[in-house]
């Protein structure tokens, strides 16, 4: 046809000389996309779905848009565009994993092996601390899969897009009604994506009202280790202010440093309740120390699952605040991801929302991107879209009252046999409490040791040493119900009693050797002070539901000396 | 009638009235007004719309889906259209037992998946090239940025003594990885260059550049030369290369790649309108302590016997926190997952052949 091609070599993109407007018109009849760079450059990327039906139709298309006559493509025509220099002469993937699983039943039973060696959700409660390992139901999970939600190229033009333009509009609505705020970005695709973007949107504010001098972001003691990370990254410098006995904000710390930094202070990071899980009740007198300081308020929403419904970031003081989708509004952790980190803001930071340099999202002052798509993670939302529209309002207020309830009830059953660290002033724990382990060190036990022993008994540990070291962090959620919620209580208290028979110096213990496995309970030798079924069947409840693990302790160390990051096969290294 | 809240919750009505009798509070009600402090409560229900049953909330979502229109996209720029395989579909991406499951700091309950992420590292070490991989990022533009970061931290006394803080970038890089270059690059003083690689001088104001392999519109000349220049020239080099291609061009190291990212979206992760997938991370084995994100590592347990965790978490925010290499936390695994096992049932073979498919059908092109 005549059209010049650009690239002398290339892999899978062409880039060509044409009336893009012409093309356009015609490829959008023949719902086809390609990528328009100006008003006479476009270029074309060929993926692994292209047939030679879909070649022939992208070249049917230009055809007609440049009224030439359609041709047929000629298959014998190979040319080698490929440049012998840069042509790859290595092998790679040359271990057994990778030449092994070819055939589906193959894959299936594989995929089955790694699955079965992993605890999750299909198991038992996952009561980790801050990470609010909710139901993520099948009702939301189901779109996900269907083509019409997930295959979709994030810059296609909006009009290919209304369902999701329509989703995305929505789901703002409802977070900026649940968090009290007045705007939305879906960008940030993770919770610390989330903060850093929202330090960067009070950054571009105090600028805009010519104060970008300020700098100085204080953060309490007790922060999530993200905190002062993403402070740092957005060019703030991070003062940390400590907590009272009780777990609270040092408010008079807090105002002594917010006052002496007054004509540099930028932010605050709170995490509200905060991550000792008490609600403060000193909040809102925090939050206007800021504001009479100058400073802007950041809400650290990893606790959300306390609030909905019941108090929001809004009435608190905060100017801004992340929500991790991944806690709060039901998608998956994926075993580390994915997480959607949107963040909600006031008014006046509205302006400064992220954008994305091809698909204009936002206004003349907004940030640049925070992500590479302009929704970020947006198939991810379409489960949070799910969760709130089927619980509605009193459905999301319920499931907050229940995360509450259940954490007390947890912690009414268990602080007979722990110390249970920090309550609010009326005793009450917020959606998830802390349990003090220090005291085992008489026995020899450390926090870690009962975290392994619970994998004996079928659980995931909670959450340990964070965000006090030697402690643990139960959040059961609203989703368990009583019986798996006992169940649990039962399991640590039964650990309790191990504990007391402990002894500081002797470390053949049922504590020190958890977790037992298949292999160890088989053996034929066992040379253990306490019986095989004390160790792999501590209770009745784990005969009918045992949960196996597939290695016992792991040595953290001794793979940081001896660092090996890629399969070799595993028997190389015996 | 169950309404979806009786799904959710866990706890019936009468399991409510024994527990709230046991923490001691005469209902709900009560329970909240003892925990949240009465000046910062909501006054009223917040104002949603009315709750849908599951039914016809599945029956709204594939109406509102159908609003967007499937239209055959070769528009490229970082996201391509890939074929999910099923098996991998229907075994990982809509199975609980792995979507459910959570980071793996408990390491004895998590082998399945490390193992998974393993095989994902070493398909990226493989095709890159490079000695050390992580185990996903959050997309290929943040992971362009974390090398452009972590590259200025190491830079060395004397560049930084004197406040050696350019960082050149192509011009056929891709837009949004550029917008997010610029977003990152700014609030720790680092000076970012666009430019025309043949026209760069090298100078000694540069600590790094970064290239896309092939670049943003398909070319893929003069990459060697460049690189070779930037190294003599003591400029570090990030090279944003396209996975599938790597199976059959040459891989970055042997150009001198200090870091190479990119996305594994093309193997086998659904388009989703922009995320999520996850992003790779290569690097050489002595910036090891200052890569970002998780890392899975082979060690071995209290009988010897192999067995994995979680490598050098000391570099991470939970420990370093202001200190830390990076602010990442969660990264994207389930799709890392989904991505290796796309490289374990296709294989190398698997792998090169589909990718001769994308150029032998490209030459098809050729007519026009």
């Amino acid at each position: 046809m005549g059209l010049k091609q650009y690239n002398k070599y290339f892999f899978d993109t062409l880039l060509l000389d044409g009336p893009t407007d012409k093309i356009k018109k015609i490829a959008e009849l023949n719902k086809i996309n390609f990528n328009y760079i100006n008003e006479n450059k476009f270029s074309i990327s060929l993926n692994e779905t292209t047939s030679v039906k879909d070649v022939q139709k992208i070249v049917d298309t230009i055809a007609k848009a440049l009224n030439i006559d359609l041709f047929e493509i000629d298959l014998n025509n190979s040319t080698n565009r490929f440049p012998d220099q840069l042509k790859r002469g290595s092998k790679f993937m040359d271990s057994k994993i990778f030449n092994k699983y070819h055939s589906e039943t193959a894959l299936m039973r594989y995929i089955k092996n790694l699955e079965r060696k992993d605890l999750s959700l299909t198991h038992s409660m996952i009561s980790l601390g801050s990470c609010t390992m909710k139901l993520n139901a099948a009702s939301e999970m189901l779109p996900i899969s269907w083509a019409k939600w997930n295959n979709i190229h994030p810059f296609v033009p909006l009009n290919q897009a209304r369902g999701y333009q329509k989703l995305i509009k929505k789901l703002e609505k409802q977070l900026n009604e649940i968090t009290g705020f007045s705007g939305t970005s879906l960008q940030p695709n993770s919770g610390a994506q989330g903060e850093y973007a929202g330090l960067m949107v009070i950054r571009a504010y105090l600028k805009s009202i010519s104060q970008e001098h300020r700098n100085i972001c204080l953060i309490p003691s007790s922060a999530h280790g993200t905190n002062p990370a993403s402070a740092v990254m957005a060019g703030m410098k991070v003062v940390v202010v400590g907590t009272d006995k009780h777990g609270n904000i040092n408010v008079d710390e807090l105002k002594e440093k917010a006052t002496h930094y007054k004509d540099n202070l930028a932010a605050l990071m709170i995490t509200y309740p905060s991550t000792h899980g008490v609600f403060e009740s000193s909040i809102q007198e925090i939050t206007e120390t800021i504001h009479s300081n100058g400073g802007q308020v950041y809400m650290d929403g990893a606790n959300m699952n306390a609030q909905v419904g019941l108090t929001n970031p809004f009435i608190i003081g905060a100017d801004v605040c992340h929500l991790n989708l991944h806690k709060t509004f039901a998608i998956p952790h994926g075993g580390g991801g994915p997480g959607v980190g949107p963040i909600c803001v006031a008014k006046h930071l509205v302006p400064f929302l992220p954008n994305n340099p091809i698909i204009n999202v936002s206004s003349n002052e907004s940030i640049k991107s925070i992500s590479g798509a302009p929704w970020g993670s947006a198939l991810a939302c379409v489960i949070s879209y799910g969760y709130i529209s089927m619980l509605g309002a009193k459905g999301l207020r319920s499931s907050t009252e229940f995360a509450i309830l259940n954490a007390n009830y947890i912690k009414n059953r268990i602080e007979n046999h722990y110390d249970i660290l920090y309550t609010g002033e009326k005793g009450r724990a917020a959606h998830e409490l802390i349990i003090d382990c220090r005291s085992f060190k008489s026995n020899g036990i450390e926090v870690m040791d009962i975290a392994k022993r619970l994998i004996d008994y079928g659980f995931h540990a909670p959450t340990v040493s964070f965000p006090v070291p030697g402690t643990m962090m139960i959040e059961p959620t609203e989703s368990e119900n009583i019986e798996e919620i006992n169940r649990f209580c039962d399991a640590m208290i039964h650990i309790r009693k191990e504990i007391d028979e402990c002894a500081e110096t002797e470390t053949n213990n049922l504590l020190k050797n958890a977790p037992h496995t298949m292999k160890m309970i088989m053996q034929e030798n066992w040379n253990y002070p306490y019986s095989r079924q004390k160790a792999a069947f501590p209770t009745s409840y784990v005969l009918e539901n045992k949960f196996w693990p597939s290695v016992r302790r792991v040595d953290d160390a001794y793979g940081d000396r001896n660092l090996i990051c890629t399969c070799e096969p595993i028997e190389s290294y015996q | 009638m169950y309404d979806f809240s009786d799904r959710h919750i866990g706890i019936n009505n009468l399991d409510k009235i024994n527990m709230l009798e046991y923490v001691g509070s005469k209902s709900i009600k009560e329970l909240i007004s003892e925990t949240i402090p009465e000046n910062i409560r909501l006054k009223k229900e917040m104002n949603l719309k009315p709750a849908l049953s599951e039914s016809k909330y599945l029956s709204h979502i594939d109406k509102l889906g159908s609003k967007n229109k499937i239209y055959k996209s070769y528009i490229g720029l970082g996201y391509n259209e890939a074929i999910v395989p099923s098996v991998i579909k229907r075994n990982i991406l809509e199975n609980p037992s792995w979507y459910t499951a959570y980071t793996p700091y408990q390491a004895e309950i998590a082998q399945g998946r490390m193992e998974a992420l393993l095989n994902y590292q070493t398909i990226i070490c493989d095709l890159t090239g490079m000695q050390l991989a992580n185990a996903s990022l959050l997309d290929e533009s943040t992971a362009a940025a974390e090398a452009m970061t972590m590259l200025f931290s190491l830079r060395n006394r004397e560049q930084k003594k004197s406040n050696v803080c350019n960082f050149f970038v192509s011009k056929n890089t891709l837009p949004q990885t550029i917008s997010l270059l610029e977003t990152r690059a700014e609030p720790l003083g680092i000076q970012i260059e666009i430019g025309d690689f043949d026209q760069f001088n090298y100078d000694s104001s540069f600590y790094g550049c970064l290239m896309q392999y092939p670049g943003v519109y398909g070319g893929i000349e003069n990459i060697e030369k460049h690189c070779s220049q930037a190294k003599n020239n003591n400029i570090k080099i990030v090279v944003a290369a396209d996975l599938f291609s790597l199976c059959l061009l040459k891989k970055p190291s042997l150009f001198g790649a200090d870091v190479v990212v990119g996305t594994s979206q093309r193997f086998g992760i659904p388009l989703g309108y922009g995320g999520p997938h996850a992003a790779y991370f290569a690097t050489k084995d002595e910036y090891k302590r200052s890569v970002p994100g998780r890392i899975i590592g082979l060690t071995k347990d209290s009988d010897d016997d192999p067995a994995l965790r979680m490598a050098l978490q000391t570099r991470e925010q939970h420990i370093k926190r202001d200190r830390a290499t990076s602010n990442i936390c969660t990264s994207q695994v389930l799709l890392a997952v989904m991505a290796g096992m796309y490289g374990v049932f296709h294989g190398p073979k698997g792998l090169k052949e589909i990718a001769s498919i994308f150029i032998k059908k490209r030459q098809y092109l050729k007519g026009i």
